[in-house]
């Protein structure tokens, strides 16, 4: 049963302590902000935080909070805006453990989760980037079975909790996206538990005539967080766009 | 007597002069360039080119005006967006992709693309923002490589981190100049200089013996036609 939850009660009832949290949203659109800022204000520790393929503000200030211990993001920027600084901080002074990692292996690591995959091999492609192989903690060799070649592997990520933000959710907590999944679907089905926030709810006939591949069933749903406004200073497709000016007063505070 | 054009009106000319019709661009954060490039081609010469601004996934968006994120909500499709796990794996799939337009803050002599860091990776002077989908590069048919920043910092003998490797670079594209894979080393050559630009400075500005042919080829300048396209998909002048 999806429970409907303000951000203190899921957040204090579904990330645990030092866990795996994964946090949706890709760059600055469609960002969890207000279960990010409620992780903030209670201190919530994340053990190891795993983002979207390219993330933003979601992971900087999670991180400049000092609550991240080890990072899985293959990149954490504000695009035009400029680098993020207390990632680049954190990094540069060695207070974080990051783990080097790409698009499609991320990406890979999290159908594999969701599947119950314990690892998929990549594309050879990959073994020419130095990521795979510095980062043992989540690339490993191994020989293809069929052919004896070596290729590149990533192990399978099973996030406790993944928090996600999309449009609207029915009351019986199946929810739809914004018009763009990104790659948060599949990160909401690899986690062990699921935490939504939506902008508002809408009767289960608006949830029904959505397209297959753009909503989630109830029963993958473990808390619904109604918070209108609550992706800003992200963007919200449908809703509202990023916030230029407060995503700039951000980055100037965080650069001191 | 031409029209006056920004440098990077003339990098999106030279970009767009680069993709062929019928090919697939896929592009990554901060498309503005990438995208004015391949809505000019289509208008000009490659009405059938397709393009994937990566992270959001659609294909051939023509928002109102050039847009630098990759995800905005303004990107539509032309009519099709791909979810991004799809464009991940046709990125993997090798040959799926013609051209992949990427950049770097370090760029070395064999097209080498590093955005995550400067220094040693462990404790970096500089820390970018990651390797992203750089290490596909090898996968796609060309790489094309862009950065608005052309000095000994950015373009080194050996990047210190490998996010993508150079295997496939066609063309690098600079305010200043365009340099190709020499086809025997595959090393970096000076391929031209913009107009009013000369081969010693651009040497001057690149941290890796570069080869200069001789004589240096211009960089064709804007055409009237292009400039006429550029404005009108770049209204608010982002490239200007």
């Amino acid at each position: 049963m999806t429970r409907f939850l303000d951000p203190e009660r899921a957040v204090a009832g579904l990330v645990p302590a030092g866990g795996v949290v994964a946090v949706g949203g890709m760059h600055a659109t469609a960002a969890p902000m207000a279960l990010v800022r409620e992780l903030a204000r209670q201190r919530v520790g994340i053990g190891r935080l795993v983002t979207s393929p390219s993330t933003s503000i979601q992971a900087d200030l999670l991180i400049g909070e000092g609550l991240v211990e080890e990072l899985v993001a293959p990149y954490v920027g504000f695009e035009d805006l400029g680098l993020a600084p207390r990632f680049r901080r954190a990094v540069e002074e060695g207070t974080i453990r990051l783990l080097e990692s790409d698009e499609g292996g991320l990406t890979h690591a999290l159908y594999a989760g969701a599947g119950g995959l314990p690892f998929v091999p990549l594309p050879p492609a990959i073994g020419r980037s130095d990521v795979p192989r510095s980062c043992p903690e989540l690339y490993r060799e191994v020989e293809d079975p069929f052919t004896g070649e070596r290729c590149w592997a990533i192990r399978a990520l099973r996030p406790d909790v993944a928090l996600i933000a999309c449009a609207e959710a029915d009351e019986e907590g199946n929810v739809a996206f914004g018009r763009v999944p990104f790659t948060d679907r599949v990160m909401a089905l690899a986690a062990r538990a699921l935490v939504v926030q939506v902008e508002r709810l809408v009767p289960v006939e608006s949830i029904a005539a959505r397209e297959a591949g753009t909503t989630l069933p109830a029963f993958l749903v473990s808390a619904v967080v109604v918070a209108p406004g609550g992706c800003a200073p992200t963007a919200s497709p449908g809703f509202y766009p990023r916030d230029e000016a407060a995503l700039r007063a951000y980055l100037e505070e965080a650069r001191l | 007597m031409s029209a006056p054009y920004s440098p990077q009106q003339l990098m999106a000319c030279v970009l767009a002069r680069a993709f062929r019709d019928g090919e697939v661009v896929v592009m990554g954060a901060v498309p503005a360039l990438p995208l004015a490039a391949c809505r000019l081609a289509k208008a000009l010469h490659a009405p059938s080119l397709s393009y994937v601004v990566g992270g959001s996934g659609t294909v051939n968006p023509a928002p109102a005006g050039l847009l630098s994120q990759s995800c905005d909500p303004e990107l539509r499709g032309g009519p099709v967006t791909l979810p991004l796990h799809e464009v991940v794996l046709l990125e993997g799939r090798g040959g799926a992709l013609d051209v992949f337009c990427a950049g770097g803050l370090q760029i070395d002599a064999s097209g080498n693309c590093n955005l995550v860091g400067v220094g040693d990776p462990a404790r970096p002077k500089l820390r970018g923002p990651g390797s992203v989908g750089l290490p596909f590069l090898p996968a796609v048919g060309r790489t094309v490589i862009f950065t608005l920043a052309h000095n000994p910092r950015t373009f080194v003998e050996r990047v210190d981190f490998v996010s993508g490797a150079g295997d496939t670079v066609a063309l690098v594209v600079t305010p200043l100049a365009t340099m190709e894979p020499d086809p025997g080393t595959r090393r970096l050559r000076l391929a031209s200089v913009h107009p009013g630009v000369s081969a010693d400075e651009v040497r001057a500005r690149t941290g890796f013996e570069l080869p200069v042919p001789e004589p240096v080829p211009e960089t064709p300048p804007p055409t009237a036609a292009e400039l006429a396209v550029l404005a009108r998909l770049d209204p608010a002048g982002v490239l200007a």
